[in-house]
């Protein structure tokens, strides 16, 4: 051992230079778990992506023809452009729950905890029991949507098995899930916004919704980025809802980009093909973040 | 001083109309307030009462009617699945997960705020680099390493891999670079150990730290489910997620999904109705997401 104990006082910070394995031991178990278990695999996907890996254990390098596969395969080009069709539904629809109720709860002194709890109460529970419950209201024979619609003569509509209801219904059930947590972001971001600039606004006679258009907004902005980001990042991993809900049906009108990797993985166990598509993922969520930084800047 | 003439009619006027706004705003935000929580609250409620209904019959109007609350349901769906087991496996899956990440990512966040050795930056980035993968992403090969092991199936298979959790380090380092040096120092110079510098000095200091973080760890595990789905295959290792997800695949009636689907859920309501502030308040602070 290095510390052959000099005698007097020696400060914690030059004691630990002399011995860099107290810091070493400290990190050791994490460090173990996180080379294994998630380093290795980012590499791991890489490699597997250029190679035919089988269930065997057997594999040859077919260098990009993985990639090349995917470019031809309409499965990928309809698992993309559901993904897509299901962001582009799910993020405006999430941000503006999250950023009403905020507004709300903000604006209303009344009960705040109880609200904010209510809200926040789907976001502990599982999106597979957010997409159990939901399966059962959209059902067409025996569910709740259908019996309310019924009273005012609509319906009934079988909501998951038509192409154009599938994804609207998966993302008001990933929204219903997810929206209480952008709220307290959005909730903390508005309550950050200095009172003397609204009333500034206010004497110079700006209305309600000047106040907020001009003054809380711009403020909120970089809030609000993150918060996109994240529900962005987190629409293009959909899987759990359509895997419970739909099946990825029907005839893959619900088969997202999540549930394609997947079914290649665990059904077809193309294991180079399935890691191939894990990697245009972590691209698209790559460039996502990357816009996001452009976009927001030093706020981040 | 004209200005001052001028100014209180003009303020009258606005006050009274800004005092009849406040009125109207007063009761109009409650309201749109108590119906959304309404909306966001039936779902819920549904499955509760959907639950309790008798088996038999339409879900509407029967399981509205509290006179007819049975019971049978939860009977029947805890005898013909294996809602124990997957309860058990959900409860260690999530456990032993708090416990071991608690442990590994405060002993890593202490040495990567107060300790110096090589590469301690390069490790630090590395570990920081890994959040931009989503775990999609690393499905296969984190499968087929935990294959090569002979995990998969196995309580290891299912755990072990979860605990690399970067954020957790990440969250840890930011809160005791806050804690002052000396702290540690005094401690070095009456010659307690590095292990018992962590144990009596370190960790009471980040007690809050550790709470929050245990909470969404737990709501981490106890929700997950594409990792459970892929790693418990034999119906022995399914944690109440999947098992809930196949439980309304099977020709299970929707009355004892729903039985099923409550008991999931209230180790989840539980945490929230005790902690409900902790998380809140942390979700609001460091964006901490489970």
């Amino acid at each position: 051992m290095p510390d052959t104990g000099r005698a007097g006082p020696v400060s914690g910070r030059r004691r630990s230079i002399r011995r860099p394995w107290v810091g070493l031991l400290f990190v050791a178990p994490m460090l173990v778990l996180f080379l294994v278990f998630r380093f290795l695999p980012v590499v791991g996907a890489f490699l597997l992506s250029l190679t035919d890996y089988r269930l065997s254990g057997k594999w040859d390098f077919i260098a990009l023809d993985n990639y090349t596969r995917l470019l031809s395969d309409s499965v990928f080009h309809q698992a993309l452009l559901v993904t897509v069709t299901y962001t582009v539904i799910f993020v405006p629809l999430t941000v503006l729950l999250s950023l009403g109720t905020a507004v709300l709860l903000h604006q209303v002194v009344w009960k705040r905890g109880f609200f904010r709890g209510v809200f926040f109460l789907p976001y502990v529970t599982s999106i597979v029991l957010a997409a159990v419950i939901w399966k059962w209201i959209y059902d067409a024979q025996d569910g709740l949507l259908n019996a309310v619609l019924g009273l005012v003569n609509i319906g009934p509509i079988d909501f998951l098995s038509q192409s154009g209801t599938v994804l609207p219904s998966i993302a008001v059930t990933s929204a219903w899930k997810g929206f209480g947590y952008s709220m307290l972001i959005l909730l903390a971001g508005l309550q950050a916004v200095p009172k003397s600039y609204l009333e500034a606004a206010m004497i110079d006679g700006a209305g309600t919704w000047q106040r907020f258009r001009y003054v809380t907004l711009p403020q909120l902005r970089p809030v609000l980025f993150f918060v996109l980001v994240i529900e962005t990042i987190g629409a293009f991993q959909v899987f759990d809802a359509m895997y419970v809900m739909t099946g990825g049906g029907p005839v893959r009108s619900s088969y997202s980009l999540v549930y394609f990797l997947y079914d290649s993985g665990f059904k077809y166990f193309d294991f180079g093909y399935a890691s191939a598509i894990g990697l245009v993922l972590f691209l698209i969520v790559l460039i996502v973040s990357l816009v996001q930084r452009r976009l927001v800047g030093r706020d981040d | 001083m004209v200005n001052m003439l001028e100014r209180p009619p003009v303020r009258a006027v606005s006050e009274t109309k800004a005092v009849g706004q406040r009125t109207a705003a007063r009761l109009t935000l409650p309201t749109l307030l108590t119906l959304t929580a309404i909306v966001t609250i039936v779902p819920f409620a549904a499955m509760v009462m959907v639950a309790f209904a008798p088996p038999s019959g339409r879900t509407f109007p029967d399981a509205l009617n509290p006179a007819n609350f049975t019971l049978d349901n939860f009977s029947r769906v805890l005898s013909s699945s294996d809602i124990p087991r997957w309860t058990v496996n959900s409860l260690l899956y999530s456990l032993v997960s708090v416990v071991c990440v608690l442990l590994f990512a405060s002993m890593a966040g202490y040495a990567f705020a107060k300790k110096k050795f090589p590469g301690r930056e390069i490790m630090f980035w590395a570990f920081l680099a890994t959040l931009m993968v989503p775990f999609q992403a690393t499905l296969i090969p984190s499968y087929i390493l935990v294959s090569r092991f002979d995990w998969v199936d196995s309580y290891w298979g299912l755990i072990v891999p979860t605990l690399a959790n970067s954020q957790a380090v990440f969250l840890m380092r930011q809160f005791i670079m806050q804690l002052p040096d000396e702290l540690f120092e005094a401690a070095e110079i009456d010659g307690a150990s590095e292990w018992r510098i962590f144990t009596t000095i370190v960790v009471p200091l980040i007690r809050p730290v550790l709470a929050t973080l245990g909470i969404f760890v737990f709501l981490w595990h106890w929700n997950d489910f594409l990792w459970p789905l892929v790693i418990g295959q034999s119906g022995n290792m399914q944690t109440l997620t999947v098992g809930l997800a196949t439980l309304q695949t099977q020709a299970v009636p929707i009355n004892q999904v729903m039985a099923g689907a409550t008991i999931t859920v209230v180790p989840s309501l539980l945490v929230f109705g005790l902690l409900q502030r902790y998380l809140t308040d942390s979700i609001a602070m460091s964006g901490l997401k489970a």
